[in-house]
């Protein structure tokens, strides 16, 4: 049978953590590249010789680029959770005990 | 439309025009999104890494509901529709589409000012391929990005060169032959013909000429001149890429950065260059002028870039003409750099942007010192007539001759006598020779009046229909030349004339497109009746039976001449569009008054088409051999028409006329939207 020592389970949380934020960041830079896109369209919009679809499809991929935001930012939010479970000593039932929301 | 090329009235206030602004937006928007698409990409990547992190699989073990929580929530953001790596799910990733969006935007930005683009084999393969959206248009260009046979096309698009490679890697469609290169130079020596044109004295023309000289063969020429003060230089003039001309084993990879260092891994062609350079013998320390055109001109700014060669070299001048290069730091503070180029013309500098990024026309000088800059407009618009070195010279000479008069005093040091003049032949050893094994030749050198001509004449990119009709025997044998030999191979009692259109993408005599109308006819000594069958399972250097050509149209100057002096056939200049690649063809001269449009029936695969060809010169016949390599089809002639919107005689209409073609439909069509051929030389038989 293998224990793992608290002083090594603080690794992985730490990395954990860093996945985190990285997933925040992520979406983050998801939304400013949907903000872009969006820019892209409307500057095509008064532009005479843009192609017709131009504008549809940048709109529609600027849209998939918010939803991968929303997507990145749950992810985060529950890899959060997950590393805060973790690093909580396990109750009788095997599962971690509530963690409260994240600062901010 | 003014001298200079510009339609009156379209020019804003700053003297640019507003196709020229649109098609700023166009490329700054595709640039923008073709960002986007990286970001997302690394976005995807970074978020992969998570979920595949092994302490996030180790963690859901212990505490499986939060675990799995999270894993199931990185899953979604990856995988959801249009997630970010959808293709884990047979979906395309989200970089992926935007990259896509991206190069539909840089394609139309290139079809503003430049429709005849439309027609260039390459962009129409491409626009074909993203014209679908969505997951359509991804597979499609990866798809054509993978094909070997579509690489041919796609190193002709020019204006996109510097997307491709990030549209590429994006879609992770590697092209085929993506090896490692393997430079190497060796010493040739220059045709005799060429010889004449190369100037005996130092000047800025006559160096641009010299590289004219040497567009073709992936050759560079390094020249030891005795300046004015005794002292010997040496100046290196490199050609860029010739569109339409097929690469050989030369290095493919002229624009291509150079590494940090000579220690690095340069681009094949660099490191020819620095072989070439070696094998010349230049000291160390020794001045160096670097000129070049178009990819030719990029390198040569690469290499001024060079730590190590700059302190191997004292690199004081580099003349780049048809490329733009506003970012360039030579290692050398020194280093005179001067770009020259058409606003016109759409080579696309180092960071992707085209010439037409570059300074306001006109400005000569640079706040920079050792910095002079040229971006003019003019009268020629057409890519790539625009973006010839001829085109440029005649500009120098009569645009902006100022130009020329200041990069001459420039290179004061080395106008001069020539003392020495040596070629070297670039190769790549990491690659096979361009359409090898089947277009590696022996080739020999033949003398025309536009020029030396290598032949066999070799056909590296090809398409053609020939349009097959059964004509009347006495009116072809009325068309061939008033000799008794020359006689019509006869199916039944009927003649059969054929109507040959090809549009040659990359040829050793460059692009262009070709109408030939031919009768098939009897050998010239011993004509026998079942030779036309016969023939079928004969190789092609033993067939008796050959085509006559009675009218051959081309649109190129040199393709005219080769075609008259060397293969003896009554070629004329013209004009054409030609599309034989799809199903539905269509070729159209205005010139001719002649158009061939249909879609072809189902086809059956049938053999190899050579032929030999016959032409006169003077008293004597000429035959030519022809080898193609493909794989033709033959259809019925049922979908197809010729017509005839032109009531000239002569030469071509008047022919298709009295043998009845244009009223006609051919009796099947031989078609092959994708082949490599040689022609030789042709020859001279005593008849």
């Amino acid at each position: 049978m293998v224990t793992e020592s608290p002083r090594a389970s603080t690794a992985p949380a730490g990395e954990l953590l860093a996945h985190v934020n990285t997933l925040r960041a992520d979406a983050g830079l998801m939304d400013g590249y949907a903000r872009r896109l969006l820019a892209t369209a409307a500057a095509l919009s008064g532009c005479p010789a843009a192609p017709g679809w131009s504008r549809a499809v940048l709109e529609r991929q600027a849209a998939a680029c918010f939803t991968a935001a929303r997507r990145l930012r749950t992810a985060a939010e529950a890899l959060d959770t997950h590393t805060r479970a973790g690093s909580r000593p396990l109750t009788p039932a095997g599962l971690s005990a509530p963690v409260p929301p994240p600062p901010g | 439309m003014r001298a200079d090329g510009h339609a009156p009235g379209r020019s804003t206030p700053e003297g640019r025009d507003a196709g020229q602004d649109v098609r700023g937006l166009l490329r700054r928007c595709a640039r923008d999104v073709v960002d986007v698409a990286e970001g997302i990409r690394a976005v995807s990547a970074r978020t992969s890494t998570v979920l595949f992190a092994p302490h996030l699989f180790a963690g859901a073990r212990r505490s499986p509901r939060t675990g799995l929580a999270a894993q199931w929530a990185l899953l979604r953001a990856l995988t959801d529709r249009q997630g970010l790596v959808g293709a884990v799910l047979g979906r395309e990733s989200l970089a992926a589409l935007v990259a896509v969006t991206s190069l539909r935007l840089r394609i139309a930005a290139v079809l503003v000012d430049h429709p005849e683009f439309a027609r260039d084999p390459g962009m129409r393969r491409l626009a074909e391929a993203v014209a679908g959206h969505g997951l359509g248009a991804v597979r499609a260009l990866r798809t054509l990005l993978r094909d070997q046979g579509a690489q041919r096309a796609l190193s002709g698009l020019t204006p996109l060169m510097a997307e491709l490679p990030s549209v590429r890697a994006l879609l992770d469609a590697r092209p085929p032959d993506g090896g490692p290169g393997d430079g190497a130079a060796e010493a040739v020596e220059l045709a005799d013909q060429e010889k004449q044109f190369i100037a005996t004295e130092g000047s800025f023309l006559g160096f641009l000429r010299t590289i004219e000289v040497l567009s073709a063969g992936g050759r560079i020429l390094v020249q030891n001149v005795r300046g004015p003060d005794g002292v010997v230089r040496y100046v290196v003039q490199t050609p860029g890429i010739a569109p339409g001309r097929p690469r050989d084993d030369a290095p493919h990879d002229l624009a291509a950065g150079a590494g940090r260092g000579l220690s690095e891994a340069h681009p094949p062609y660099l490191r020819s260059v620095l072989l070439a350079l070696t094998k010349h013998g230049i000291p160390r320390g020794a001045d160096l002028a670097l000129i070049g055109h178009g990819e030719g001109g990029l390198a040569m700014l690469h290499l001024a870039e060079d730590e190590e060669f700059c302190r191997t070299y004292r690199v004081t001048h580099v003349v780049a003409v048809g490329s733009r290069a506003h970012d360039v730091q030579p290692a050398d503070p020194h280093t005179w750099i001067a770009t020259i180029a058409n606003q016109h013309d759409i080579m696309p500098g180092r960071d992707g942007q085209d010439l037409r990024d570059g300074r306001a026309a006109g400005s000569a000088g640079d706040p920079r010192p050792n910095r002079y800059e040229v971006d003019y407009a003019g009268p020629t618009r057409e890519f790539p007539l625009c973006h010839l070195l001829r085109e440029y010279i005649e500009h120098l000479r009569t645009v902006v001759p100022g130009a020329r008069a200041d990069v001459d005093e420039a290179l004061t040091p080395y106008r001069g006598p020539i003392v020495r003049t040596q070629a070297y032949r670039l190769r790549d050893r990491g690659r096979p020779p361009e359409g090898y094994p089947f277009l590696t030749l022996p080739t020999r050198s033949v003398p025309t009046t536009v020029g030396p001509v290598d032949v066999p004449v070799r056909y590296a990119d090809s398409a053609a229909a020939h349009l097959c009709f059964p004509v009347c025997a006495d009116t072809a044998r009325r068309l061939l030349p008033d000799v008794g030999w020359l006689t019509p191979s006869l199916l039944g009692r009927r003649a059969l004339a054929v109507l040959s259109l090809h549009e040659h993408r990359s040829t050793t005599i460059g692009p262009y497109t070709e109408i030939a109308l031919s009768v098939l006819v009897d050998d010239l000594w011993r004509p026998r009746r079942y030779d036309i069958a016969a023939d079928l399972l004969r190789r092609p250097d033993l067939r008796r039976t050959g085509r006559y050509v009675l009218s051959l149209a081309v649109t190129s100057e040199e393709a005219r001449v080769v075609a008259r002096e060397i293969w003896g056939q009554s070629a004329m200049r013209t004009t054409a569009e030609a599309d034989l690649t799809g199903r539905e063809i269509e070729v159209r001269s205005r010139d001719l008054g002649l158009t061939v449009a249909g879609r072809l029936g189902p086809g059956i695969r049938c053999p190899e088409a050579d032929w030999v060809l016959y032409g006169r010169r003077g008293g004597s016949t000429v035959r030519t051999l022809v080898r193609a390599h493909g794989r033709p089809r033959l259809h019925p002639g049922t979908g197809v028409r010729l017509r005839l919107d032109t009531a000239a005689a002569e030469p071509l209409a008047g022919q298709l006329r009295r043998l009845g073609m244009n009223t006609a439909r051919p009796l099947f069509v031989l078609a092959c939207p994708q082949f490599m051929a040689h022609r030789s030389a042709g020859a001279v038989l005593p008849r």
